[in-house]
């Protein structure tokens, strides 16, 4: 299983320990990812906002790329698939608007030419490396951890883009549980984190955080899980926010995906990565180490 | 209403049949009482114009489309969203935390850059530099289009 490995930007600059724990559980499950020199910004909420079809070039700059890989694209944020996605799908099903963007292509010397498909990691993880696969990978299974998943809004939606090409909320559910990890049902598990408007507006971005904080506390978790880096970001550094100017305290450690997997699969986290976290995560540590 | 229709994301708004579907299912909605989609997607029927451009209203929006998903009418109101934030930034309405992305964009090639310590730890971690951007690529095809020179104005 090969494919073109798009990074992003928020994991490598903010995250580097979710991106060590991808790079460190691959090859056990025989993923190859490859990387894509040059490759550009996916243009999230923020370019999207600016102008339609800078995006739509943006994003198919790195399609382009791919496509002459003549790899499918892996991505590992929520964002980066929503706009890698939307516009591979509209440029499939839109011939004006692709003649226009390869007219623009063509001064960087590329063609969108619609031969790629992209994935999100743990589409690839549960359609592709297979289920069964993952739980034989799990040598120390976190028994008894309960723990919430956000899934991120752009894992499933807009229902319409991502209808038959991914697995849904209730894989990844699966995927949790495959770790030996309850996934806790919670109220408003598809609600938003608040996270796109970090930076933009970040009192209202506080306070939607707030209303998922806590419903996942009213459910009783350990910890939560997420795929989504920015829902990572927020849901971490908006706990002392919130501490701080909504005086709620949550205390409740947040893991990528990737990084609960990679303890499940017997690697430790290294100390640099422990403290990459706000909330500290030794309650899912001692869990893992059967304390 | 035909402005915003006419734009590639906009065209939704013709569908809207004043619901309110999609400002009970956002999650703004419960928490800032000037966000309401409904009511914003009245103002664009009715051709308020700056009253929609001008101000706060089309910064408020998430895009996480649960809006979109769940409109009966295929109004796609998420997508609208950008259709006014598309025409209000044309109008040099464009919140700082927007600009700084769009200018790191124009003069990385990514939204976010690695900061020197981050830098100095993914060295020191083994993860080497953050993978290469090609900058000139990204500039290029800015230029083309009509973003370079919209983040200029909205400085």
């Amino acid at each position: 299983m090969k494919y073109a490995f798009f990074l992003g930007c928020l994991i490598p600059a903010r995250e580097p320990s979710y991106e060590n724990s991808v790079r460190k559980i691959a090859p056990e499950l025989g993923i190859e990812l490859v990387e894509m020199e040059g490759a550009n910004c996916c243009a999230p909420f923020s370019i999207q906002s600016v102008d339609y079809t800078s995006w739509l070039a943006l994003a198919a700059r790195n399609l382009c790329m791919a496509e002459q890989m003549r790899l499918n694209i892996v991505t590992l944020c929520n964002d980066c698939y929503e706009s890698l996605l939307m516009t591979n799908t509209i440029l499939k099903e839109n011939n004006e608007l692709k003649d226009k963007v390869n007219e623009i292509l063509a001064d960087v010397g590329l063609e969108f030419k619609g031969k790629t498909d992209v994935k999100i990691f743990s589409d690839v993880l549960y359609e592709d490396v297979g289920l069964e696969k993952v739980k034989n990978a799990v040598k120390k299974p976190f028994n008894g951890l309960r723990v919430a998943v956000q899934p991120g809004c752009h894992l499933t939606k807009p229902k319409r883009i991502h209808f038959g090409q991914q697995m849904g909320i209730a894989a990844l559910d699966k995927l949790v549980e495959a770790t030996g990890a309850n996934s806790v049902p919670y109220e408003r598990k598809e609600a938003c984190c608040g996270g796109p408007l970090r930076g933009v507006n970040d009192e209202v971005a506080l306070h939607v955080a707030k209303q998922k904080l806590d419903c996942m506390k009213a459910a009783g978790v350990d910890g939560i899980v997420t795929v989504c880096p920015f829902c990572y970001l927020e849901l971490d550094m908006g706990q002392i926010e919130i501490k701080r100017h909504l005086k709620e305290e949550y205390n409740l450690p947040v893991l990528s995906f990737a990084e609960l997997l990679r303890m499940a699969m017997g690697m430790k986290l290294e100390d640099w990565e422990l403290k990459a976290h706000r909330i500290p995560i030794t309650k899912i540590i001692d869990i893992a180490e059967g304390k | 209403m035909h402005e915003v229709a006419n734009t590639p994301r906009g065209r939704g708004v013709l569908a809207c049949i004043q619901c309110g579907r999609c400002t009970s299912s956002c999650p703004v909605a419960r928490v800032v009482q000037e966000h309401n989609p409904r009511k914003l997607m009245e103002m664009i029927i009715l051709g308020l114009r700056s009253d929609v451009l001008d101000g706060q209203l089309p910064w408020y929006c998430l895009s996480c489309f649960t809006c979109l998903d769940r409109c009966p009418q295929r109004g796609d109101v998420g997508e609208v969203m950008f259709a006014i934030r598309n025409l209000a930034v044309r109008k040099g309405n464009v919140p700082e935390g927007i600009l700084v992305q769009a200018k790191s964009l124009f003069e990385n090639g990514r939204v976010v850059t690695a900061s020197r310590m981050a830098s100095v730890q993914r060295e020191k971690y083994g993860l080497g530099k953050e993978p290469s951007v090609d900058v000139e690529a990204v500039q290029k095809i800015l230029k083309k289009t009509c973003f370079a020179k919209l983040i200029s104005k909205g400085s």
